[in-house]
């Protein structure tokens, strides 16, 4: 995202419940920008799991119906996890791992 | 420009290309070993990445064999390529590989090893597009690799042994599960049984699952089959009935969940595409849980120099990948020179017969849990089969009904496996479908051609190879 966040970084749509494993020792977080908001991640971490330990649910839309698509398969096979990731469309996020400060953006259906 | 050179490259570096790549740089052959994953280690081995962190982890005997595999690897002098894509594989096996998608250039090798395993097969319902249902290997995958639940509580459903091993994993990792729906009834398993050669790996890991599963107080519900999911725009409510032993729904024996999450599964398919486009014979078998690499005793396929190893000559897990990747190996160094024909042909009796055993194992469970053809038929028209490109059920219906009834031409119609995934997911279930509604086997089909790039390439990434 090129335009400017002025607003305070907020976590969107976080989870009420944690869903990292808790027994895994981790190492330090770093921030990644979602929609130009900023998240928790772990380094090690896909995006997928970072966006979906954030809450996020819907990643993209369908090609023909525009109908809202979430990540499905998890490893690469099909393409139902795609998001931008610093610039390049269409990216798997479930084959991706997060970097300090990279920039995702995904597709945001309407509000209810 | 300098064309880079192997004696044998080996794509896919799960088990079978795992113990294949020591087994050869052990006798000094050149080796790259190449995979899409970010980590080596396949589907199975996978694990947190150092970096992300540690957990005390159990790992069965199966898994500490692969770790071995894995630091053997890491030890020796072979050229190891993760996050490596094949797009196309040409004559005189010359390759075309992206590097870490944005670098695109060619490999030549004297010999390649194809080990590209299997991904997993949906029978689509209502509403499995849907945010909140997920693949069976996309909960161990986030679960495994990185440590992350896909939600709290969840519920899985479909048909095959890999259910209760994505449900262990999620207990295991503090979530829990509200049931899980397997198609097969119990009396179904036992017809079968007999052909069930003693795996004791297998079976310990087996007990180990269940017995997890039913001290956590899971639902076990068998016969049990999910209709449809519901929700807006994501799952809120998950349908599912008992079903009697021909599939038909039970009346009365509906229930309705109410659940954020739902893991699918039903089994594996093999992934030839690669075979496919190298020119490889591919078979239709049943008892290897469907389309097959062909390959001989010693694994060369039908394209000279090429060999398959591990899921892509049928499903059967990974002792049977392990076994493969080690014949695989001896057959090239045995063509090489580089293994006497004596030394070869003992090895090679001793290793066939323990492949058989492996067979017959696979050859239960994929005859036990493959889906029935009535399960298709029942699939309601306005089910998405195509994930990619939004075709129905009832669209299909309709084409084979108007005469597009071969994969070819259904996909002049529909568009079917013409999207981001080539097919990958849709395809087997299209082939299963139209058997189904033609009565035809599968073996008397001709599955999609397959033309490279086999994975959807950016411009500027091919533009790379051209500088």
């Amino acid at each position: 995202m090129t335009e400017k966040n002025t607003a305070p970084a907020i976590d969107p749509g976080r989870p009420t419940e944690n869903l990292r494993v808790t027994s895994i020792r981790r190492r330090p977080a770093i921030r990644i920008q979602v929609n130009g908001r900023s998240i928790e991640a772990t380094p090690g971490e896909t995006v997928l799991a970072a966006l979906t330990a954030a809450g996020f649910k819907v990643l993209k839309k369908s090609n023909v119906r525009g109908e809202a698509r979430g990540p499905f398969c998890g490893m690469g096979v099909c393409y139902e996890c795609l998001v931008t990731i610093n610039g390049v469309p269409k990216q798997r996020s479930c084959m991706t791992e997060v970097e300090d400060n990279m920039e995702i953006q995904t597709y945001e259906p309407p509000p209810d | 420009m300098n064309r880079p050179q192997t004696d044998v490259l080996i794509i896919g570096n799960g088990f079978a290309g795992i113990v294949a790549a020591n087994r050869l740089a052990a006798a000094g052959v050149d080796v790259v070993l190449l995979d899409e994953n970010i980590h080596i280690g396949g589907q199975l081995l996978r694990q947190l990445p150092e970096r992300l962190g540690s957990a005390a982890n159990h790992a069965d005997y199966v898994k500490k064999a692969g770790q071995r595999f894995i630091a053997g690897v890491k030890s020796k002098k072979i050229t190891v390529m993760n996050r490596t894509r094949v797009l196309g594989i040409y004559p005189e096996r010359e390759v075309l590989i992206e590097e870490n998608e944005k670098k695109v250039h060619t490999l030549k090798a004297e010999r390649i090893i194809l080990a590209t395993g299997a991904r997993e097969k949906f029978l689509p319902f209502p509403g499995w597009t849907m945010p909140g249902v997920i693949s069976g290997g996309a909960v161990q995958v986030l679960i495994k690799g990185s440590g992350v639940l896909p939600a709290r509580e969840l519920l899985i459903g479909g048909s095959g042994l890999f259910l209760f091993s994505v449900a262990y994993e999620c207990l295991k990792a503090g979530a829990s599960v509200r049931a899980v729906l397997e198609r097969t009834g119990v009396a179904d398993k036992l017809p079968l049984a007999a052909q069930l050669p003693l795996q004791l790996p297998k079976l310990s890991e087996g007990v180990r699952f269940l017995s997890k599963i039913l001290f956590s107080g899971v639902a076990l519900r068998f016969r049990n089959r999910v209709l449809e999911a519901r929700g807006s725009g994501r799952l809120e409510q998950v349908v599912a009935a008992k079903v009697d032993a021909s599939g038909k729904i039970i009346p009365g024996r509906e229930k309705t969940y109410a659940i954020p999450l739902l893991a699918v599964s039903n089994g594996f398919a093999a992934n030839v595409e690669l075979a496919q486009m190298a020119g490889c014979d591919i078979e239709f078998l049943d008892e290897r849980g469907g389309w097959v690499t062909t390959t001989g005793a010693d694994l060369e396929t039908s394209v000279p120099g090429i060999y398959a190893a591990g899921e892509i000559t049928g499903i059967a897990g990974a002792l049977k990948s392990i076994n493969e990747g080690e014949i695989a190996a001896l057959a090239i160094l045995n063509k090489m020179g580089k293994m006497g024909e004596a030394a070869f042909h003992s090895r090679l009796k001793k290793l066939l017969s323990a492949r058989r055993r492996h067979l017959r194992f696979g050859k239960y469970f994929n005859l036990l849990y493959r889906v029935p053809a009535e399960d298709y038929l029942a699939i309601p028209d306005e089910t998405l089969i195509c994930r990619c490109e939004d075709v129905t059920m009832g669209e299909l219906r309709q084409a084979v009904a108007n005469g597009y009834d071969t994969p070819a031409t259904l996909k002049i119609a529909l568009r079917t496996a013409m999207g981001d995934c080539q097919g990958r997911t849709c395809g087997p279930i299209i082939y299963d479908i139209l058997a189904a509604l033609t009565g035809r086997s599968q073996a008397a089909m001709t599955p999609l051609v397959v033309r490279p790039p086999v994975k959807p390439v950016t411009i500027d990434s091919l533009a790379s190879f051209l500088e």
